[in-house]
C-alpha cells in the first residue's frame, strides 16, 4: 500500500529545491534540462501509477503523452483555442483513451497486457503519423505557451518556465499520492496482489482498471501538454512505443513503486543522456547497460535503495515496509511480477477462469 | 486492377513471403516465450545482427550461400552467450523485468550496430541463381522471393516433424504444458530450454540473412520488425507452431492487401485485429495450453 513516509517527503523537498535552486544558477541550457526532467518526471510518476501499484505494466504512456501533446498543439493552433481550455482538452482526452483502453484490456494479463497496451499506442501512433491534418510526420510547430501575464509571470521566459514545470509536476506528484491513499488505490493494490480475491470481494475489475488507467492517463496528458509547450513543437514521434519503453526505464530505474522514485530516475536519465552525449555519440549503449544493471542488481531503483539503506540503519521497519512494496514481500520476486507470473503459469489461470 | 487475376496472385505471393519472414521471427519468439516464460524484446536485434552479418560475410567471400550458412551460425554464438550470461539468470524474474533487462539489450545492440557498420542502410544481393524471375501462371515473380517462401515453407514442415515425431519434440511439448511434471519424468529441462533458445536465435538469424537481398540492412531494422512478430505471437497464441504460422499468415496478409486494397487503413488494420483477438480471446487463437 502507499505511504507517504517521511522519507519520501524528504527526497521530495530536496528535489523540489535542488529544482528551484538550480533554476536561478543555470544558463538556458541548464533550464532546458530542467523543464525535461520535470515533464518526464511527471509523465513517469504516471506511470508507476498503473505499473508500479496496479501491477498493469503499460507501454501505451508514450501515446497518451502524445495524445495530450497533439490535442493542445491542435486546438490552440488550429482551433484557436485559448491555452486553458487547450490544456484541459488535452488532459480529458488522454484521461478518456487511457480510461477505455483500461477497460478493454482488462482482462488480459501479463505479457498480454503489455502486448495490448503496446498495440493501442502504435495504433494511435500509426493514426497521428498517417493522417495530413495533424501535420503526418512533419508535426505541427508555432504551439504557443500558456499566457500567465495577469499574474506577472511570463513563460516565454525559460527559467520562469522550467519553475512551472516543476511546480506541474509536484502538483501531479500530490495527485497521484491523493488517488492511491484512496479506495481506489487500495483497491488497485488489492488487485496487483491478487485479482481472484478481490473479485470474490466484490470489486469489479474491469472498472478499476479503466478508472486507474484514466486517472494516470490524465497525468501523461498533462505532461504531453507540457512537453508541447515547452518545445513549442509536436511531432508523432512523441507517440512511438519506444518512448513508453524509456520512461519505464525512468520508473525502474527510480524505483517501481515507489512515486517519489520515478522523479529521481527522471533526473538522473536526462542527466545521464546530456552528460554521456557530449562525450559520445553512442549514449543508447550506456544507457542499456545502466538499465540492466539496474534491473539485475535487484530492481528496486534508486529510491528503493535508498529506502533499504536508510530502514536497515534505523533498524525500524517503517521505512522497509515500504522498499517491501515496492520490490517484493521478503525473498520472494516483486508483487508486481507475481501477478505477471500468475498470468502466464498454468496454475495462476485457475483462478480467472 | 483488383478485377484482374495476375493482381491477385502476384499480392498472395507477397502476402505469402511477408509471412514467412514473421514466421521464421516469431516462430522462435514464441516457443522461447512458451518454454522458459521468457520475453525477448531482443529477438529483432537478433535478426538485425544476421543481416549485418550476412553482410559481412557475403561481402567478403562474394558468396551469398556462405552468409546464409554462417549468419544464423554467429548469432547462434551470440545468442548462446547471452543465454549463459544473462538469460539464464532473467527467467524467474517476471515479464516486468524480462521486458526491461531485453528493452536495455535493444539500445546496445542498436549502438553495436552502428559503430560496426554505420548508420547507412546497406544491402547485399540476392545469389546468381535467384537473380532472376519466375513465370507463376503467366506472372512473373521474383525467383528469390519465391526462395523465401520455400525456405518458410521447408522450415515449417522441418519444424513440425522435429516437433510431433521426435522425441526432442516431445520434450519440448511436455516441457510447454508442465515445466514441474516434465521434469518429473526425466527431461533435462535446463538443456531443452538451452537448445531450443539456440534454435530460435538461428532461425531470428536466418531470417535477418534471407531479408538482407530484399530489405534493407540497417540497425533500426530489428526494432521495426519487433512490434509485427510480437503482433504474430500475441495473435497466435502462446508457444504453439499453430500459432505461430496462424499468426503470421494473417498480419502478413493483412499488411499486404491493406497496403494495397485500403492504403489509408492499411497501416492500423493490424492493430485493430490484434485488439479485437485480445478482446474475444486474450489467450491467442491457438495457444499451446488451453
Amino acid at each position: 500500500m502507499f505511504q507517504q513516509t517521511h522519507l519520501k517527503t524528504v527526497t521530495l523537498l530536496l528535489l523540489a529545491a535542488a529544482g528551484v535552486l538550480h533554476a536561478y544558477t543555470t544558463g538556458y541550457f541548464g533550464l532546458e534540462l530542467l523543464a525535461e526532467i520535470a515533464i518526464l518526471a511527471l509523465l513517469a510518476v504516471s506511470l508507476d501509477l498503473v505499473a508500479g501499484y496496479a501491477g498493469t505494466i503499460s507501454l501505451c504512456h508514450g501515446a497518451l503523452y502524445g495524445v495530450g501533446a497533439y490535442v493542445f498543439a491542435m486546438t490552440t493552433t488550429a482551433a484557436g483555442w485559448s491555452a486553458p481550455a487547450a490544456m484541459a482538452g488535452g488532459v480529458l482526452l488522454s484521461a478518456l483513451a487511457a480510461g477505455f483502453i483500461g477497460a478493454v484490456t482488462a482482462r488480459t494479463h501479463g505479457i498480454f497486457f503489455i502486448m495490448a497496451t503496446l498495440a493501442f499506442g502504435q495504433m494511435a501512433y500509426v493514426y497521428v503519423f498517417k493522417n495530413r491534418d495533424f501535420g503526418g510526420d512533419d508535426g505541427l510547430s508555432g504551439v504557443p505557451r500558456l499566457d500567465l501575464s495577469v499574474i506577472g509571470v511570463d513563460l516565454g521566459d525559460p527559467r520562469q518556465f522550467a519553475l512551472f514545470c516543476i511546480l506541474i509536476a509536484a502538483i501531479g506528484y500530490l495527485a497521484a499520492a491523493q488517488v492511491l491513499r484512496s479506495g481506489l488505490g487500495r483497491a488497485m493494490v488489492g488487485m496487483r496482489a491478487n485479482e481472484a480475491r478481490m473479485r470474490a470481494l466484490g470489486l469489479t475489475l474491469w472498472s478499476t482498471k479503466a478508472a486507474a488507467f484514466a486517472i494516470s492517463g490524465g497525468l501523461a496528458g498533462l505532461a504531453g501538454v507540457l512537453a508541447a509547450q515547452y518545445s513549442q513543437y509536436v511531432s508523432p514521434g512523441l507517440l512511438f512505443w519506444t518512448v513508453s519503453g524509456e520512461v519505464l526505464v525512468v520508473v525502474i530505474l527510480g524505483g517501481l513503486g515507489t512515486l517519489v522514485g520515478p522523479i529521481l530516475g527522471a533526473a538522473v536519465l536526462v542527466l545521464l543522456k546530456h552528460e554521456v552525449s557530449s562525450l559520445t555519440n553512442h549514449w543508447h549503449i550506456v544507457v542499456g547497460i545502466v538499465l540492466i544493471v539496474a534491473v539485475l542488481s535487484g530492481g528496486r531503483g534508486i529510491f528503493g535503495e535508498i529506502e533499504r539503506f536508510v530502514g536497515r540503519r534505523s533498524g525500524a521497519g517503517r521505512a522497509i515496509g515500504g522498499a517491501a512494496n515496492a520490490a517484493g514481500g521478503p525473498g520472494g520476486p516483486g508483487d508486481a511480477e507475481a501477478v505477471g507470473e500468475a498470468a502466464t503459469r498454468p496454475g495462476g489461470e485457475s483462478g480467472h477462469a | 486492377m483488383t478485377t484482374e487475376a495476375s493482381f491477385w496472385i502476384v499480392q498472395t505471393l507477397n502476402a505469402l513471403q511477408l509471412s514467412m519472414l514473421y514466421f521464421l521471427l516469431s516462430i522462435g519468439l514464441t516457443v522461447i516465450f512458451g518454454l522458459l516464460h521468457f520475453v525477448n524484446l531482443a529477438h529483432g536485434a537478433f535478426y538485425a545482427l544476421g543481416a549485418f552479418i550476412g553482410f559481412s560475410i557475403a561481402g567478403a567471400t562474394g558468396n551469398y550461400w556462405a552468409a546464409f550458412l554462417l549468419a544464423p551460425l554467429a548469432v547462434t554464438v551470440v545468442g548462446a552467450l547471452l543465454y549463459l550470461g544473462l538469460v539464464r539468470h532473467m527467467r524467474q524474474l517476471g515479464p516486468m523485468n524480462q521486458v526491461l533487462v531485453t528493452f536495455g539489450l535493444i539500445f546496445v545492440f542498436l549502438d553495436i550496430f552502428r559503430m560496426g557498420w554505420g548508420d547507412i542502410a546497406l544491402s547485399f544481393s540476392a545469389p546468381e541463381v535467384f537473380s532472376g524471375r519466375v513465370s507463376i501462371l503467366g506472372n512473373p515473380y521474383p525467383a528469390y522471393r519465391l526462395f523465401v517462401i520455400v525456405l518458410g515453407l521447408m522450415v515449417l514442415v522441418g519444424l513440425w516433424l522435429v516437433l510431433s515425431r521426435t522425441q526432442f519434440g516431445a520434450m519440448i511439448r511436455a516441457g510447454v504444458d508442465n515445466e514441474a511434471m516434465a521434469a518429473c519424468l526425466g527431461v533435462d529441462v535446463e538443456k531443452v530450454f538451452f537448445a531450443v533458445f539456440c534454435l530460435g536465435c538461428a532461425l531470428a538469424g536466418l531470417a535477418g540473412v534471407v531479408a538482407g537481398p530484399i530489405l534493407s540492412v540497417e540497425p533500426n531494422m530489428g526494432t521495426d520488425i519487433l512490434i509485427p512478430t510480437l503482433i504474430v505471437v500475441v495473435v497466435g497464441g502462446l508457444g504453439s507452431l499453430k500459432g505461430a504460422i496462424s499468426g503470421s499468415l494473417l498480419v502478413g496478409s493483412i499488411e499486404t492487401f491493406g497496403a494495397v486494397l485500403a492504403p489509408e487503413l492499411s497501416a492500423v488494420l493490424v492493430y485493430i485485429m490484434l485488439a479485437a483477438v485480445l478482446i474475444l480471446r486474450p489467450q491467442g487463437l491457438f495457444p499451446a495450453r488451453a
